[in-house]
């Protein structure tokens, strides 16, 4: 299982690759509901298998409302939200997809460097996992600073949450579900009001385009 | 003693409660909230008077601990904290007798019950910074006594620039107790005690000189040593008179107070170039503190500028000591020690004085401007002989107080002069002539005050119209103007009182040339094998003045006394324009120190005269710069400012991206270091 797990941990970092690889609006949002997909399943399987072996539940629990949250809904939500606002095809990032790659792999050896000394009570699998979410985090950070549309923050910033949930969960085993749950709901409202956001954005500046907000600066 | 203390300090908190509940009714409240701490403050006076006559060793007072490792109340009384608590209780119980009279002119203008509230808590806080044992409470009671001193500053808040005071004082002293936090921090992080000890040997040569600084910037900016003096010119006059004279007799000193706790006490002085450093400061305070005062024609800020030059005096005594304690001379650094406290309690008693008659002055004329003032010693003749008394202390004048603090100050120079190696001796040589000129300036400043005050003909309609202050008023001076003369006879009853500080500081007395009050050994005082009795030379001075007049009166005794007007020269009356004005008295200094005050004269016509030479009326203006403020004061503000906002457009630009390149930079960074400390480590 530990294997399994694993190679979850690398593809979710993979599929934060995919993201930063992609151009259109529509892509981002599959790609990440496919990096939930892949939450999703490493954590039904830690919640099966803690199932089995401890009989808890809670793991299990939070694997059904991540699926029908993050795989289900924000993808709909963001969706819905892209429908209706204008949207023309331009060049969305600062910084090119080439050299986002690069700097991305830049990150992730960073975070390999950085962690994989760490002395203490860490087995390598935790160590493995650790850094290849904890690059997720940074990905998806890099990934806000690099478009400019007020999507790409949206998508940003639910790819870092996915890379702290990563985090908690592969290399703690979950954090208590009362605090899972308590950042599932807030991520909730926080999309739900990006999402409102971006439309009044896109009414008061025809765009959006966040860079024009610099013209709010008093 | 203990319960004795801490009552004093619940008849002040009682007197704040009452004054704060029963606002409404002004006269009650103020006249019972007085009353009270007037009554504390004599208790205060007794309690101090006898623990320095009687107990040698420090007292514990006030024990409140909290769980909380360090955050504790502990108030100690030793010999130091009682000589200056004597001083606050004096001047704390004439200011409150003054007030009961002074404060109706302000009945239903201001709010009276918060003003005694704070005025109560006030001389509180200033009880707790003296004797707190402990550095956080002394930090704490510091700021408290700070913040409420600048709620009474900007008290009459309806005047723009009272605020504007207050800007500035509040900035000044946050100043200062930046740098007093960061030096208490670097204590603690060395000797790991919050406690105010000694704690010499625990610090190194390196960290006590940075230290040093630190406390010497910290409390200069309270005591107004000149580069920092910049808010005491503002403040004095802004405050109310009853606060102008408990923040300039009292305030200022405890950071004298500091410095010597934590120079000398906790740092152990053992450096010579930091009484140097002290000293020289002390004789440019003194120097250019009263050379501003005697261009000054509000009275008020007159008196402000007088405070910068004695707290220059005060300092050269303590620079005198610490340079004497730190080359082992003890007998010197006693008597420069005793010379600062002494002029420092005389101070306290004489400024007290001249603050409060200030404020009877603006009671009775309701003017600052000395130009507005004029014969007030025939309606205001009792505030003026008091105004006098203390006019004649603060100018150094025989048979006064202040000339016995400045003899000793200068007896201590000239045995620094005498025992010391050559640059020293060149140093105290300067020094010398520095007090003598800020002597003799200080003199004719103070003739200025009470001349263009006090003589001649009245120059406005109120001071033409107005009328003896009420008693309690005059109480309230006159407790301190008249110790100035008892204290000058009988200097002797004061110095044995600080003879206990030197004493367990430096293990020498000077009880020795003390020879008591009797008159048959004629020299009271002997410092330096020189002595010096004031009561003989006045009881010589009078047998002398009874003689020659006797003598006169014989020989003129078949003379004719013509009583008549002053001749005028034909011009038909004498008026009050004749006369000097302050402006003018001033204007000789004005030209000797042209380099200092950088006066600038505006002369313009409004109305042409019967010829181009003889013009009917014109105006002139005359200005002097304020060098400190106008040369690195308003540079630093300027420069800070603008500053301050080029950089807050590069930080905060408006972009989003920006912002999370902030975030993203510093995760970055963190893990950068937690790499290079693993690799490293």
């Amino acid at each position: 299982m530990q294997t399994f797990l694993d190679l979850l941990s690398v593809l979710i970092l993979i599929s934060a690759f995919i993201l930063t690889a992609t151009k259109r609006i529509n892509s981002y949002i599959k790609a990440f509901q496919l990096q939930s997909f892949l939450l999703f399943l490493a954590t039904f399987t830690l919640g099966i298998y803690n199932f089995t072996t401890k009989g808890f539940l809670d793991i299990f629990i939070l694997s059904i409302i991540i699926f029908v949250l993050k795989v289900i809904y924000i993808p709909r939500l963001l969706h819905n939200t892209y429908n209706r606002v204008a949207y023309k095809v331009e060049k969305d990032f600062f910084i090119n997809i080439p050299s986002s790659i690069l700097i991305c792999a830049a990150l992730v050896i960073l975070t390999y460097y950085s962690l994989y000394s760490l002395d203490g009570a860490l087995n390598i699998h935790i160590k493995f996992n650790l850094v290849n979410s904890l690059s997720v985090v940074l990905i998806g950070l890099f990934f806000m600073i690099s478009r400019k549309k007020a999507i790409g923050q949206i998508v940003g910033f639910l790819v870092l949450e996915n890379g702290m949930f990563t985090t908690a969960m592969l290399s703690a085993q979950g954090m208590p579900i009362i605090v899972d749950l308590g950042i599932l709901v807030d991520l909730l409202t926080a999309v739900m009001i990006m999402g409102m956001l971006v439309f009044k954005i896109n009414e008061s500046f025809d765009s959006i385009n966040i860079e024009r907000l610099r013209n709010l600066r008093g | 003693m203990n319960d004795y203390f801490n009552l004093i300090l619940v008849i002040y908190i009682v007197a704040a409660f009452f004054s704060l509940i029963f606002s409404k009714k002004h006269q009650l409240t103020n006249l019972i909230a007085n009353i009270l701490s007037a009554t504390a403050s004599l208790s205060l006076l007794i309690l101090t008077a006898l623990h320095l006559i009687v107990s040698t060793s420090s007292v514990e007072l006030l024990r409140i601990t909290t769980s909380v490792p360090n955050i504790s109340l502990v108030l100690k009384i030793d010999n130091l904290s009682a000589f200056f608590l004597l001083c606050l209780a004096i001047l704390s119980m004439s200011v409150s007798i003054f007030s009961i009279g002074y404060m109706k002119h302000y009945f239903y203008r201001i709010n009276i019950g918060l003003f005694n509230c704070l005025y109560n808590i006030f001389i509180l806080s200033m009880i707790l910074v003296i004797t707190s044992s402990n550095l956080i409470s002394f930090l704490v009671c510091w700021e408290i006594m700070s913040l409420i001193s600048y709620a009474l500053v900007v008290y009459e808040h309806d005047q723009p620039e009272n605020s504007k005071a207050g800007l500035i004082y509040i900035i000044m002293t946050h100043l200062g107790t930046a740098f007093l936090i960061i030096a208490f921090m670097l204590i603690y992080v060395n000797t790991g005690s919050m406690e105010i000890a000694s704690a010499g040997q625990l610090l190194s040569p390196y960290l006590k000189n940075i230290l040093f600084f630190l406390f010497l910037i910290g409390f200069g900016v309270k005591a107004g040593i000149i580069p920092l003096h910049v808010w005491l010119p503002y403040a004095h006059p802004a405050a109310l008179s009853n606060i102008s004279a408990l923040m300039s007799g009292i305030m200022i000193k405890t950071a004298i107070y500091g410095l010597i706790r934590f120079i000398l006490v906790v740092l152990g002085a053992s450096t010579v170039w930091w009484g140097v450093v002290i000293l020289v400061l002390g004789a440019i305070s003194a120097v250019l503190g009263i050379a501003y005062a005697l261009i000054e024609n509000n009275y008020k800020r007159l008196l402000a500028y007088s405070s910068i030059e004695n707290i220059g005096i005060i300092l050269i005594g303590l620079g005198l000591s610490f340079i004497a304690f730190a080359n082992q001379q003890m007998t010197i650094a006693s008597i420069s020690l005793l010379a600062s406290l002494f002029h420092l309690f005389n101070h306290t008693l004489f400024k007290g004085a001249l603050f409060l008659g200030a404020g009877a002055i603006h009671y009775a004329t309701h003017t600052k401007n000395l130009e507005d003032l004029g014969g007030l010693m025939k309606r205001m003749p009792y505030t003026g002989l008091l105004l006098l008394f203390a006019s004649l202390a603060i100018s150094a004048l025989p048979p006064f107080n202040g000339f016995l603090s400045e003899w000793l100050t200068f007896q201590s120079l000239f045995q620094i002069l005498t025992a010391s190696n050559q640059g020293l001796k060149i140093l105290a040589l300067l020094i010398v002539a520095a007090l003598a000129m800020a002597g003799a300036m200080a003199a004719a400043c103070f003739i200025k005050f009470i001349g263009i005050a006090f003589l001649g003909l009245p120059r406005s309609e109120s001071a033409q119209n107005c009328r003896e202050v009420p008693i309690p008023m005059l109480a309230g001076i006159g407790l301190l103007a008249l110790p100035c003369l008892l204290f000058g006879l009988f200097p002797q009853i004061i110095l044995r009182l600080i003879d206990r500080i030197t004493q367990e500081y430096f293990a020498v007395s000077i009880s020795s040339g003390l020879k008591g009050i009797s008159l048959i050994t004629n020299n009271p005082l002997i410092i330096n094998e020189s002595g010096i009795s004031l009561l003989s030379a006045t009881i010589i001075g009078i047998i002398f003045f009874i003689v020659f007049y006797t003598i006169i009166r014989f020989i003129g005794r078949n003379t004719k006394e013509r009583i008549f007007e002053t001749w005028d020269c034909g011009f038909g009356g004498l008026n009050s324009r004749m006369q000097y004005t302050a402006t003018g008295f001033s204007k000789p200094l004005r030209i000797v120190f042209r380099f200092l005050y950088r006066p600038k004269r505006l002369l313009w016509y409004n109305k042409e005269g019967p010829s181009p030479y003889y013009h009917s009326d014109l105006n002139y203006v005359v200005t002097t710069e304020p060098v400190f403020e106008k040369y690195f004061y308003h540079p630093l503000a300027h420069s800070l400012k603008r500053w301050a906002r080029k950089s807050r457009f590069y930080i905060q630009t408006g972009s989003v991206h920006i912002y999370l390149l902030y975030i993203f930079l510093a995760l970055i960074a963190l893990l950068i270091y937690n790499w290079v400390c693993l690799t490293i480590c």
